[in-house]
């Protein structure tokens, strides 16, 4: 069966976000992703207050980065969460969101290195060990907590790339894969099978997450008109080897990059086609859904995460996922449909 | 009156339809930013238990939507077929 996950984005009022929060709880829904950017609510709080109002369903950052935030606080941050919710917690990291980090002049510099100690920083401070490193991107001298970390917290690494997708792989406990088009998570698998074999692991020792942009709604023009300014980020973020796969200009999306951080939203979503849909996010009806998660669940993919926007009504589009959607890929014991 | 008196006099029937339409309005309103911090906690409290279709979970959805949009609120009693409800709310 197919584990479902959750995006979502603490631009939200806190309480809204913390409702659909339950609300996923309760349809089925394994696993809550809340994105990290200093320019929406915080992470930490948001998680926090979720995890006071939930009782199962695993949470965490998706994704934190290490560039804004060093990864022993990251550590700090898990490990205190994983002491409101023993097991629950996950966390998800990755190189960081281009758009944003340019807006306080961050460059994702050394982005292997830099998540590769990130990793072992974050491991093992929640671990209860001593830190000790002298990396490429960080120095720690001698990190510990003064408290104990009862379980192992999974650290998943958010991937588009080749090299990260395979060191992903290699060090992670899973992979959130940042695409919705299959052609692009069976290219990614292929470099996710290099890191498995690379640590001499098992494909079962990993998850492997699929992060998409999802929006569905009963009406397909519904669906697509909220999946638009997600598309934009997408785009504006995305490196040339995977938008010339899908014939759209580098150009293009620096265009659309330099409209979202001016704040020119309406050049920047006017900019987005129909194929840039289609390319980077799984939209439209329940049967479209059911039909574009069918493939990535058959070229390997063991964790859909439903990414934002949902849809254009939060609450509806998450009935309508657990009604409709579910029952193709959960037993009946592991949801609730609406 | 109180919302609890208010809420008294919805039918039992009809708690269900008008607990998601309330919820529709306040999740929904431009203005959802006026719910006050204490009376959102209680909602969540309430949903996490399964109970904004009970009294009290209808109770706090009600005063939650009053606060954010009351036109709205009003108007959708008033679909529900609970427009006496209006006259008592505009007292509140």
């Amino acid at each position: 069966m197919t584990d479902f996950g959750i995006e979502f984005v603490p631009r939200d009022l806190y309480w809204k976000t913390t409702f659909y929060a339950i609300q996923a709880e309760k349809t089925g829904f394994n696993t809550l992703w809340i994105t990290d950017h200093f320019n929406n609510r915080n992470v930490y709080v948001s998680l926090a207050i979720v995890s006071a109002y939930t009782d199962k369903i695993k949470f965490g950052p998706g994704v934190t980065n290490p560039y804004l935030i060093h990864p022993i606080v990251t550590g700090q941050a898990i490990s205190t969460l994983n002491e409101i919710a023993p097991g629950r917690v996950v966390c998800g990291i990755g190189a960081g969101d281009r758009t944003t980090l340019q807006l306080v002049n961050m460059k994702p510099t050394r982005p292997l290195s830099t998540i590769r100690e990130s990793v072992e920083i974050i491991r093992g401070i929640s671990s209860g060990r001593k830190v000790k490193m002298e990396g490429r991107a960080f120095t720690v001298l001698g990190g510990k907590l003064n408290f104990k970390v009862e379980s192992k917290i999974p650290i998943f690494i958010g991937a588009q790339g080749p090299k990260m997708l395979a060191l992903a792989a290699e060090i992670g406990d899973g992979v959130l894969i940042n695409a919705s088009h299959p052609e692009d998570v069976a290219r990614a698998m292929e470099f996710i099978k290099n890191g498995i074999i690379k640590a001499g692991k098992t494909k079962e020792d990993l998850t492997i997450a699929t992060y998409t942009s999802l929006s569905v709604a009963n009406k397909a023009e519904k669906a697509k008109k909220a999946a638009i300014p997600v598309v934009a980020y997408i785009v504006a973020g995305c490196p040339e080897s995977i938008l010339s796969k899908h014939g759209i200009s580098m150009e293009t999306a620096t265009a659309i990059r330099h409209a979202i951080v001016q704040g020119r939203w309406k050049e920047a979503f006017s900019n987005i086609t129909e194929e840039m849909i289609g390319a980077f996010s799984i939209c439209g009806t329940p049967e479209t859904v059911v039909e574009k998660i069918s493939r990535l669940v058959s070229i390997g993919t063991t964790q859909i995460v439903v990414g934002s926007p949902i849809g254009p009504d939060i609450r509806k589009s998450i009935n309508m996922i657990a009604a409709e959607v579910f029952p193709h890929f959960k037993t009946k014991e592991e949801f609730v449909g609406d | 009156m109180t919302f609890k008196d208010i809420v008294s006099k919805i039918p039992s029937s009809t708690w269900e339809v008008t607990s998601e339409r309330l919820i529709d309005i306040v999740l929904n309103s431009k203005n959802a930013k006026k719910m006050p911090s204490g009376l959102a906690k209680t909602i969540l409290y309430y949903w996490q238990r399964d109970q904004l279709a009970s009294e009290i979970g209808l109770q706090r959805l009600l005063e939650a939507s009053m606060h954010i949009d009351p036109d709205k609120t009003a108007e959708t009693l008033k679909e529900l077929g609970l427009q006496e409800l209006t006259v008592l709310l505009e007292s509140q």
